[in-house]
């Protein structure tokens, strides 16, 4: 059983911010923290009434010079009506917490963020945000592949599969599918890996980090926005599974592969808003052959 | 006496007790009985009491002396009533690009909340107000409501869990 059931002052002294740094940290991992936290900072909002206090003053002034006590007020019925606005009120709907953009095949979308942080979020793909606390708390969930520009502010958290970056403001682009990459246009960001949270690695412009096999590399590239915000998509020597892959996150078709050798390397790219072109720019340099491309599901032979 | 205390018979030195110590012990007032108007009653009523009792209290012990009294008056008057907070709440919203649905969303949790916190114990809810909206230390706390600091803190707890099995299905995360 979690701990903080057997210990009675332990969430008092998280609220405190009492907690050894060890403590906080594990109890930041349990899904209880996360309800606990949205309790506190929703009570954190909470106003206490407005009392004048000079009006009193003249009151009690005015009640000691005539020499009179006061009588208690009684106010029973205020309490009735409390009751009925209290069973009107009851049981509307839920508070749901985060909220989730998708895009589907060959769809793109692009989302504004209240802190002014644009995503560009790519095919296929998915990013969810924390709907309460934003101005405290700029976390997303990314799944797929997204380009960032975030505005300066406090940090910027996007989760991945692999990992989390973290960034005060800057430009990047985080693929995370099959293989990941995560490349910064601007500014400078860290990335911690899911496996082993005490290695970080700090990104400068220019620079491209992957992760094969656990193993993180980081290398140089060129480039001022990710191909793919100009609607095409590039390969270096990468095998012919992973284009036909990113082929159908783009468009709205499927491959049968058949016999075909899919693990030959292929180079160069492909643009996001023309089938015909792009199977051409592709499939014809291999030396595949394919069946019509107004038929969703694409046929590929030698 | 070295130094003279300053007597509370003075009228300056009374206002400023007043001016000081009202507001806080009001609102505290308020967090136990949940009627505005009734703490009100009761704390100036206090300071009346206060004001015919000035050449025995010392202008140091006021404070303790003022909070002690409400507390008492209070148990007096409605210990037997089993009150709920009728919260008033002007929560100020923060402004953020969102869907008119879900602004009714959190406007809805946060009556939730509120409704919660009155539903919390007297003893859990004092302490919790008083440390979450007054921002009041728990040494604080322990002081005006007279329990040890431990005790604060239990409560504390205690407050967060309950409001967390009455809330904990209204959060989707």
């Amino acid at each position: 059983m979690d701990k903080y059931y057997t210990d009675k002052t332990f969430l008092a002294r998280w609220v405190a911010k009492e907690l050894t740094e060890e403590e906080r940290s594990e109890f930041e991992k349990t899904d209880a923290y996360r309800y606990f936290d949205i309790l506190n900072k929703e009570a954190l909002l909470l106003e206490g009434p407005t009392i004048d206090t000079e009006l009193a003053l003249k009151n009690v002034q005015s009640q000691l010079h005539s020499g009179k006590s006061m009588r208690m007020k009684r106010r029973i019925w205020r309490y009735g009506i409390a009751a009925c606005f209290a069973v009107a009120i009851a049981f509307v709907g839920y508070l749901n917490t985060s909220k989730t953009y998708s895009t589907g095949n060959g769809e793109k979308q692009t989302i504004l963020l209240s802190d002014g942080s644009v995503v560009y979020l790519n095919a296929n793909s998915s990013l969810s945000r924390n709907r309460i606390f934003w101005s405290d708390h700029r976390q997303v969930a990314l799944q797929g592949e997204a380009y960032f520009e975030i505005t300066k502010g406090i940090d910027f958290e996007v989760k991945t599969t692999k990992g989390t970056i973290t960034v005060l403001g800057t430009r990047f682009n985080v693929h995370d599918r099959s293989n990941f990459e995560i490349s910064c246009y601007e500014g400078r960001i860290r990335f911690k890996t899911a496996l082993d949270t005490n290695q970080t690695t700090i990104l400068n412009k220019g620079m491209l980090l992957t992760l094969e096999q656990d193993k993180i590399q980081t290398k140089i590239f060129e480039g001022e926005i990710p191909t793919w915000r100009a609607e095409r998509s590039k390969f270096k020597d990468q095998p012919l599974s992973k284009v036909l892959i990113e082929l159908e996150n783009q468009y709205q078709i499927k491959f049968q592969s058949n016999n075909v050798n899919t693990g030959r390397l292929y180079t160069g790219e492909f643009v996001h808003n023309n089938l015909k072109m792009a199977l051409e720019a592709t499939l014809t340099p291999m030396g595949i052959k394919y069946s019509s491309p107004d038929q969703p599901i694409i046929i590929l032979s030698n | 006496m070295n130094e003279e205390a300053p007597s509370i018979c003075e009228e300056k030195n009374y206002n400023m007790l007043f001016r000081k110590l009202y507001a806080p012990v009001t609102k505290y007032m308020y967090y136990k009985c949940g009627d505005l108007q009734q703490a009100e009653d009761i704390v100036q009523n206090v300071f009346i009491k206060l004001w015919e009792l000035c050449a025995t209290i010392s202008f140091y012990k006021a404070k303790s002396y003022i909070y002690k009294s409400c507390n008492n008056s209070f148990i007096n008057s409605i210990q037997h009533k089993k009150v709920v907070l009728k919260y008033q709440s002007n929560i100020n919203e923060h402004t953020d690009y969102e869907s008119p649905e879900y602004l009714i969303e959190v406007a809805e949790f946060r009556t939730k909340l509120v409704k919660a916190v009155g539903a919390l114990t007297l003893k859990e809810r004092e302490v919790f107000l008083l440390s979450r909206i007054e921002k009041k230390t728990y040494s604080e706390i322990a002081e005006i409501t007279g329990i040890t600091v431990k005790a604060v803190e239990r409560r504390m707890s205690k407050s967060l869990l309950s409001l967390r099995d009455m809330l904990g299905k209204e959060i989707k995360l």
